[in-house]
């Protein structure tokens, strides 16, 4: 009987003070927390510089350590393999392979299902001439059917939308006759389509004039989104993908020298995106179409993948942000800057050359 | 006796063992190495803001890890705007773990906010604060004006409504019942509140992992046996001390309330601390009339001894103080799940003194609770407390 006692009691006693130890536990977490030592800094969008013992969270991409390079990006043309055709055509081809179980560090610590063209977001940047012939062997390793489906002008069956190709090493080629001149966008055209877009099955196809464009430092800005947790609402938002990128690596531009944009917008979900450039304004060619320049201007709004061409120069130098005046996206990531710079040797940045 | 059991008390203990021996080998077989027999679904990831301070040009983000996989947090927002920011002790949680998320921000008062905070696979929650007001620092000021809420809200009603003992004391046996009565019907209604504010923290404060519906059930249960075992000892003793019996009830009321009180404290602490209302001088008088009717409910059983001013105070003070302290633990260390706790803890508090008037009224009033002046006496407590709780 005492022993039975005794044995409640401590029994009760043991319950008590667990109780009591996890009330402590979950109500008082501070005295759980140690701190650690070596404090680490950072800046606030206001730039203050804040101290802390613990881990920075900032979407601060370092050169090194980014897994698809937004500045390599920014310059790459393709021209793809070059022959000619007997009479006397051009014939560009390319090998395009998509992609949908790669998972992408989008933004430091957040990581994405990409589905890509080539390994990429976007998919890599196409360019011929009007006139040639662009010959795209196209190869599915997914695991769903995609497309290459073109803007510009091609034949009902090389559209890309009623021959879906199948998962698993599917093939087929496109094949078209480059034009109108201009910038357009390539994109996959399986349903559902907003999925396959919004996972990043796009691309930017330039089509030059066969008399050239004159001489200038040439970038391909694709302006997309991200929804990392699929609500149909864009969590970051980008000028070739990655949020922040060029803020904190600014593009170096060099002083007066001309420059020209192909900027498409692939932004899904939210109607409009846009586009402010600080410090100067620019000849703004609708679609890329037209060799006159329909605005000069320092704001354009983009629909669904419209696009076309930015010219510009700067007169003085220092850094100049760019970004969506849609100010909700650029606090979301869509904001670079260029780093303008006197060089005293003009034309250090490449021309252009038709490819070969 | 004890040589005679020795055989079989291992058995017995064996016996005992041997159920956990398997559960245990079960559990290490499912979620042990190389097992993938209840590998199916995805996990998803879950965190839960437990508390948000604004301090001077920051914001302070108390994170917990509630799912069922550690995350990586890896970037905080104001309404839904990304902020670089710091995470300490570092941005790895494991389960339950909890992180401060400091985001400089230059906020502003009485502004409403929404923060956010994204893991590693993209997700993002989020959590809303209806107006920003800076984090009380504990100082002395700080501590006597809760002190003063404290005391208008508990101490001074409760005392008023034991000044209604002469009057109680005057009237007859039937009439005693009905104020016996109703303060069960009071007690009631404050129980249900006490139910009622401890879902609706546990619903919006708390993480799903913490089952908040179930968890009010096991406290108030537990607090309700608690209370009944030790209720029935006291009254024992009181039959063979100096303690009348009628003492012993009311005591066990006056903590009752004063536990049912902690928990009102602690929600008009922590209200006040996460700037969720204004605290106006109207809020205080509601709180006030409302609680005056506790005092009514001590007073009521000390009605039928000799009237000891200085028990009686001593009842008020141990039902009304303790909303001071609560006031100071809501202010200045909240945690929902404490919240949650102490105002279950006083629900099974109360409820069990609605069981020890029930029965007492019994016992007084010939075996009978369905007079027509005990039915009408509960629905009147009912009905004196929400018309109370609508100034709150």
């Amino acid at each position: 009987m005492h022993l039975v006692k005794t044995m409640k009691g401590k029994m009760l006693l043991t319950l008590i003070s667990g109780f009591i130890i996890s009330i402590i536990y979950f109500s008082l977490p501070f005295l759980v927390i140690e701190a650690t030592e070596e404090p680490k800094t950072f800046l606030t969008h206001s730039g203050a510089v804040i101290q802390t013992s613990g881990d920075v969270l900032d979407p601060l991409y370092v050169a090194s350590t980014v897994e698809f390079d937004p500045m390599e990006y920014l310059r790459e043309f393709n021209y793809g393999r070059v022959s000619q055709l007997p009479d006397g055509t051009t014939l560009r081809e390319f090998t395009i392979i998509a992609e949908d179980d790669k998972v992408m560090e989008v933004s430091p610590g957040v990581f994405y299902n990409v589905w890509t063209f080539n390994g990429t977001v976007p998919g890599p940047t196409i360019r011929a001439t009007e006139g040639d012939l662009v010959r795209i062997n196209f190869i599915n390793n997914g695991a769903k059917s995609h497309t290459m489906h073109f803007h510009g002008i091609h034949p009902a069956e090389m559209d890309g939308v009623f021959e879906p190709v199948g998962p698993g090493g599917g093939q087929f080629t496109y094949e078209f006759t480059a034009g109108p001149v201009g910038v357009h966008p390539y994109h996959c055209h399986v349903m559902p389509l907003e999925e396959h877009i919004v996972h990043g099955l796009y691309g930017v196809y330039i089509v030059d004039p066969k008399e050239g464009r004159p001489a200038a430092d040439e970038m391909v800005m694709v302006l997309n989104g991200l929804d990392t947790d699929f609500d149909t609402e864009n969590n970051f938002y980008a000028a070739n993908t990655i949020p922040f990128y060029y803020q904190h690596h600014p593009i170096q531009i060099n002083l007066n020298e001309l420059i020209r944009v192909y900027v498409v917008n692939m932004v899904e979900f939210d109607p409009i995106n846009n586009l402010h450039l600080h410090g100067t304004l620019y000849h703004y060619y609708p679609t890329g179409t037209d060799t006159v320049p329909s605005f000069y201007t320092d704001m354009i709004t983009l629909s669904q993948t419209e696009r076309g061409i930015m010219e510009f120069k700067y007169d003085y130098p220092g850094k100049y942000l760019f970004h969506a005046h849609k100010v909700e996206f650029s606090e979301k990531g869509w904001i670079g800057m260029f780093l303008v710079k006197e060089n005293p040797d003009q034309k250090s940045q490449s021309g252009i050359e038709y490819g070969t | 006796m004890e040589l005679s059991n020795k055989p079989s008390k291992g058995k017995l203990i064996a016996s005992g063992i041997i159920p956990f021996i398997f559960l245990i080998i079960m559990v290490a077989y499912i979620f042990g190495p190389g097992s993938e027999l209840l590998d199916l679904g995805v996990p998803l990831p879950e965190i839960s803001m437990e508390k948000i301070n604004f301090v001077d040009s920051e914001i302070l983000v108390t994170v917990r890890n509630t799912g069922p996989i550690p995350v990586e947090i890896v970037m905080a927002d104001v309404n839904d705007r990304i902020q670089p920011a710091a995470i300490e002790p570092d941005r790895f949680l494991e389960r339950y773990e909890t992180a401060v998320v400091r985001i400089p921000f230059d906020w502003n008062e009485a502004q409403p906010y929404l923060i956010g905070l994204t893991v590693g696979d993209g997700t993002r929650f989020e959590k809303e604060i209806e107006a920003a007001a800076l984090a009380l620092e504990p100082n002395f000021e700080l501590v006597g004006f809760f002190a003063i809420i404290g005391i208008y809200v508990g101490i001074i009603p409760i005392m008023i409504g034991l000044l209604w003992l002469p009057f109680i004391k005057k009237i007859g046996k039937n009439k005693y019942h009905f104020f016996l009565a109703l303060t069960a019907g009071l007690l009631l209604f404050l129980g249900i509140d006490s139910v009622e504010e401890a879902l609706k923290v546990s619903e919006e404060s708390l993480a799903g992992s913490f089952n908040g519906a179930l968890l009010v059930a096991t406290v108030i249960v537990l607090s309700f046996l608690g209370l009944y075992y030790s209720a029935e000892k006291l009254v024992k003793r009181a039959e063979s001390s100096r303690m009348t019996k009628p003492v012993a009830i009311a005591l066990m009321i006056a903590i009752g309330i004063g536990l049912h009180n902690f928990g009102e404290g602690l929600a008009i602490g922590a209200a006040v601390g996460l700037g969720s209302i204004a605290f106006s001088t109207f809020l205080i008088v509601g709180f006030a009339l409302h609680n005056t009717t506790e005092g009514i409910a001590i007073a009521a059983p000390m009605s039928r001894g000799k009237t000891m001013i200085g028990k009686l105070a001593g009842l008020g003070m141990i039902a009304g103080a303790p909303a001071i302290f609560g006031a100071w633990v809501g202010g200045f260390v909240y945690s929902p799940f404490a919240a949650v706790v102490f105002l279950s803890i006083g629900a099974g508090a109360i409820f069990q003194v609605i069981i020890t008037i029930l029965r007492w009224i019994r016992e007084e009033g010939d075996k009978n609770l369905s007079s027509a002046a005990v039915a009408s006496g509960f629905a009147v407590g009912m009905l004196i407390m929400y018309l109370t709780s609508i100034f709150v």
